[in-house]
């Protein structure tokens, strides 16, 4: 059973390989690109093998290779955890990131950094596999950090633009607000269990997390992009497409999810945990899918509902079935990633335009990209027998017959439905109906860079839910019995939702614009969030730190207390003590007065 | 230890006696050699001091920051050729003598082995940093800045002088090896206050405390480029080499005494790091950052656990070479552009792309990005802060947050963006100034290895 760990080794230094590389000529080559998506796609085939070998046998391996460093008692080594989660995520992430490199050979291809972009691109992969694989808290946290600071690179790719710069920068303060919450983890952690072990937390005895798990939580809230923290998952989508397509879509926005899915053995019996994460979820799944009704940016609304799926992820967590949402992890990386694709081929057939209403009738033009749209629109809705239904359905008709509360139970459904209908949106207006682009524009979609790459996550979005969950036996039970009505129901809310915004689409099209509700304003406005918080709070803090902490602290306090105060005492009591008064003029004048005096006596003196 | 002191002394009449094209080639290679050997005391073997003779001893704590001592006078030396090209030979000469003389006191400030001579050694530093600061200074205002430097710190350690002959005295012996054996607790009293306090402030004034650091920005400001390392980097490590050596001396009083200063510096760094967001100057800002960062170090210095001692001893050489290396850029830019101001070197990376690149480096070891050694200093304060107090988690949260903002704000606004037509027709990066960059950040990556050479005695 070498094979196993050996393997999965390999493909994590096959990885490493064009970034060592990047140091010789091969970085010069125009063919660099090439190389690191090969080296991904061997990878990934590497990493198949101990994957197969853990379906088979389901054998967990913890690999703890090179010793760190041992602080007092507490030791520090570079591990890999191989279970369950790690070994059924690599594989998918490596195969998505394949597909994503692929299509960034033909949407990059005039930008004169590719090679660099290609660099980025993979060094984000190697931390998004540290997060994923590592065995303790610390690797965990470079892993966490790291795909923090790629993204802050990569949002800013096109560092010209003060937009980009400003959504990086978003990107992360957001992420670092989460950061607090897992260095608090990690604080409580050492002090209380003396060990960033996650075997050695796991087998605690000891039942208060709440602080601990809060800490986790707020982490998860940063990256997942949960309600509060959720605004810079909107602006990341200034960054290049493939970027949007890898980092916010399938691998970093869902490393704040796999944690809490990492540490569930702790969160299993926190009732209290366990209903903020479900509540948080369901705010978010309900609140981004409303923000995403009205966007008419097509990587906008793409992104919103990205944000939505994570809630729904959140909500699975918080309904104790984190099986499900692992799985949802994993089919929603398949289907959104090939919906940022399929974005990204539209805007660059468009000429860089991302706006819906002025595109229409694309099926015509791009019937390749209009189908793979249309399959991952239905598979994120969660279509029967494509790959979304494999883990959606579960995950509502699970938080249908548990005992959760009806509050968050019936908000998710709403944000099921609303799914369905945002979906609609993307594809009535942006490929069917009357082409509203310029006619002058030159399409082609036959590059088979952007054909295969689409194709194998197309094929992906179909059967890879059937795949996945067939070939794993569920580790939670599922529901196994329920009255129809509520089999049912995932289904009828998501076909309400379609017939909805369709028949709403077809009545609304024609009528005149009229003067936009409130309840418009809420939504495409983004519920006033980012005007609100992106306004209130930089500008209290800045002019506290401006006015108080520098001027009058600095500037004016400590300056005149002591060396102000000082220097004017000093010379005060000099000018009191001292009998010159720099009258020089009156020095002079007396000193006349003698050397006349002294002259007329002496001269008079007889 | 004299085979460090008699080398770096021996320097000096070589500034003197090279040929005028190679003075700053000679001193910087045997700057580097000398460097080297003080690496050989980064082995300790025994938890015991390596004592080298009655005056000069090296322990775990000393012998790192030795060794970023001698290894910043040639990087100093690299960083200054430029802000002195237009000087006649003589004063060339001269500065290069004042930082070697500067070096020469601080490796020995760091490795005495008498309180006193410590002292002495630890007023002596000023000499040279005053004499650099206001003669090669760049504006005028670098006089009023010497002023403030020299008398807050000169302020600050007076009465250090007193407690220091009074412990003398009922102790009989100021040894660093024969005080921590000898030492009495001392009792609770207002004249043991005070003791405290005289021998507490002079560090803290180094270090800065917030509230005493005024004289810090203004210093780092108007030096010049190798004052503004030497201060940054090593300089105001003194204050907290000279704490950690202390406060042995001043047990169980510490447990109480350390409130207000605690206080101070959590609040401190928070107000700081918030100034650094509304700084235009770009020295400024980085100096700022030095006070937020080393409030981080007298937060754990006070609270005197294993760990705080190892995250304060690894924050003191991360933070050495992290905000020397800021400096270094920032002077990179000063050359090109003429202006600190960070505004008039916006986008500067499509200009000049590998600088760009030390910039980023440089940005992402200041906000501590994991596993560089900053945040094994940081982190280990965090823990230790959070089991002194779990409410000081907000404060070292807010702070952390802070301070990734202002280093990509730095970085933003000084390498992304547009360019402005001012800056088209600058010079390109010179092999010297990469070379800086390197040498600074090759000890950086390389200690984030193995860390551990630099976590102090008690690791």
């Amino acid at each position: 059973m070498n094979m196993f760990s050996s393997c999965m080794i390999t493909a994590l230094v096959i990885l490493t390989l064009p970034i060592i590389m990047s140091s010789t000529k091969l970085y010069k080559n125009k063919l660099y690109p090439y190389y690191v998506k090969t080296a991904t796609s061997y990878a990934f085939m590497i990493s198949m093998i101990p994957t197969m070998m853990f379906i088979y046998s389901g054998q967990e391996t913890i690999i703890s290779n090179w010793h760190w460093m041992t602080i007092q008692t507490m030791k520090l080594s570079m591990s890999f955890k191989l279970d369950y989660f790690s070994m059924i995520f690599v594989p998918v992430a490596l195969f998505v990131t394949w597909s994503i490199m692929e299509f960034s050979m033909w949407y990059m291809h005039s930008d004169p950094y590719i090679n660099r972009f290609f660099k980025y691109l993979l060094l984000f992969l190697i931390t998004m596999m540290v997060l994923v694989t590592a065995n303790n808290m610390f690797q965990l946290f470079i892993g966490w950090e790291g795909v923090g600071i790629m993204s802050f690179l990569l949002i800013g790719w096109w560092y010209g633009r003060t937009d980009a710069n400003t959504a990086a920068l978003q990107a992360v303060l957001y992420n670092r607000i989460g950061d607090v919450g897992f260095i608090m983890t990690m604080a409580w952690f050492l002090l209380n269990l003396n060990t960033w072990d996650l075997q050695q937390i796991f087998i605690t005895t000891n039942d208060n997390f709440n602080l601990p798990l809060l800490g986790l939580l707020l982490a998860a809230t940063g990256k997942s992009a949960q309600f509060s923290l959720h605004p810079w998952l909107p602006s990341a989508m200034e960054g290049p497409t493939p970027v949007s397509a890898l980092l916010h879509s399938s691998t970093m926005v869902v490393a704040g999810v796999f944690l809490l899915i990492r540490f569930h053995p702790l969160m299993e019996h926190n009732q209290t945990i366990q209903t903020l994460t479900l509540c948080l979820g369901a705010i978010t799944t309900l609140f981004t899918a409303i923000c995403a009704l009205t966007q008419n940016d097509i990587k906008k609304i793409v992104a919103f509902s990205t944000s939505s799926q994570l809630g729904l992820m959140m909500v699975t967590i918080g309904i104790n079935q984190p099986y499900l949402a692992f799985l949802h992890i994993c089919t929603h990386a398949f289907f959104k990633a090939m919906l940022f694709m399929c974005s990204g081929s539209i805007i660059h057939s468009l000429n860089d335009e991302q706006d819906i209403r002025k595109m229409g009738g694309l099926f015509k033009v791009l019937p390749f990209t209009t189908t793979s749209l249309i399959i991952g629109s239905l598979a994120l809705t969660g279509m029967p027998f494509l790959t979304g239904f494999y883990s959606k359905d579960l995950i509502i008709e699970s938080a249908n017959t548990s005992n959760t509360n009806a509050w968050a139970l019936l908000i998710t459904l709403v944000a099921t439905s609303l799914t369905a209908a945002y979906s609609t949106r993307i594809m009535f207006f942006a490929l069917l109906g009357q082409p509203r682009f310029s006619p002058m524009i030159l399409i082609n979609e036959n590059n088979p860079l952007l054909i295969n790459s689409i194709k194998r996550l197309l094929i992906g979005s179909v059967f890879a839910g059937y795949i996945i969950s067939h070939s794993i036996t569920p580790t939670t039970i599922p529901q196994m019995t329920m009255p129809h009505y509520l089999k049912m129901t995932a289904l009828a809310v998501t076909i309400l939702g379609f017939i909805l915004a369709l028949e709403l689409n077809l009545t609304t099209q024609g009528l005149k614009f009229n003067y936009p509700s409130n309840y418009f304003k809420f939504s495409s406005l983004l519920g006033y969030y980012p005007t609100i918080m992106h306004r209130l709070t930089p500008k209290t803090s800045l002019t506290i730190s401006q006015k108080s902490a520098s001027m009058l602290l600095d500037s004016i306090w400590l300056e005149n207390i002591l060396p102000k105060s000082i220097s004017y005492f000093q010379m005060k009591s000099s000018t009191l003590i001292s009998n010159q008064k720099g009258l020089i003029k009156l020095y002079f004048l007396s000193f006349m007065l003698t050397m006349i005096l002294s002259l007329l006596i002496l001269n008079y003196h007889e | 230890m004299l085979k460090i002191i008699i080398p770096t002394i021996m320097l000096i009449p070589l500034t003197w006696m090279s040929k005028p094209n190679m003075i700053w080639i000679n001193t910087t290679t045997y700057g580097l050699l000398i460097s080297l050997i003080s690496l050989f005391y980064l082995n300790q073997p025994s938890d015991n001091t390596l004592n080298s003779s009655l005056m000069f001893f090296s322990d775990s704590l000393s012998a790192p920051l030795l060794a970023l001592t001698t290894w910043l006078l040639p990087l100093m030396l690299m960083a200054s050729q430029h802000h002195l090209s237009k000087e006649p030979l003589t004063r060339k000469k001269l500065y290069i003598s004042m930082l070697i003389l500067l070096q020469l006191f601080l490796i020995m400030t760091f490795t005495a082995s008498e309180l006193i001579f410590f002292y002495i050694l630890f007023e002596a530093t000023l000499i040279p940093t005053l004499i650099i600061i206001t003669r090669w200074g760049n504006q005028t205002e670098r006089l009023n800045a010497g002023l403030y430097f020299l008398f807050y710190t000169l302020m600050g350690s007076l009465p250090l002088l007193v407690a220091l002959l009074y412990i003398h005295n009922f102790m009989g012996s100021l040894n660093f090896l024969m005080i921590q054996y000898w030492i009495q607790p001392l009792p609770n009293s207002w004249s043991n206050i005070f003791l405290w306090l005289a021998c507490m402030m002079a560090f803290m004034v180094k270090m800065p405390l917030y509230g005493l650091h005024l004289w810090l920005p203004k210093a780092h400001v108007e030096a010049p480029i190798a004052g503004s390392m030497v201060l940054a980097a090593v300089l105001l490590k003194l204050g907290g080499y000279g704490m950690m050596r202390i406060t042995t001396l001043l047990n169980p009083l510490t447990n109480f005494m350390a409130y207000p200063f605690m206080m101070l510096s959590l609040w401190g760094m928070i107000m700081t790091s918030s100034i650094c967001l509304r700084q235009t100057d770009l020295k400024s800002l980085i100096a700022y950052s030095s006070v937020s960062h080393m409030a981080l170090v007298i937060v754990a210095v006070l609270i005197q656990t294993p760990w705080s001692y190892m995250g304060a001893t690894a924050l003191m050489i991360a933070h050495g070479l992290t905000s020397s290396m800021l400096f270094c850029l920032a002077n990179s830019n000063y050359e090109r552009i003429h202006s600190r101001t960070m505004i008039l070197a916006r986008g500067l990376q499509t200009l000049l792309p590998l600088m760009a690149a030390w910039w980023l480096l440089a940005s992402l070891t200041n906000l501590a990005l994991p596993p560089t050694i900053n945040l094994i200093g940081e982190l280990f304060v965090v823990m230790s802060s959070f089991s002194w107090s779990n409410i000081t988690i907000i404060l070292m949260g807010i702070n952390i947050i802070i301070t990734a903002l202002y280093s990509l704000y730095m970085l933003i606004t000084t390498q992304r963006g547009k360019y402005s037509h001012h800056i088209k027709n600058i010079k390109p990066s010179f092999t010297r100034e990469n070379a800086l960059m390197t040498l600074h950040l090759l000890p950086l990556l390389l200690l984030s290895l193995n860390p551990k050479i630099i976590l102090g005695p008690i690791y």
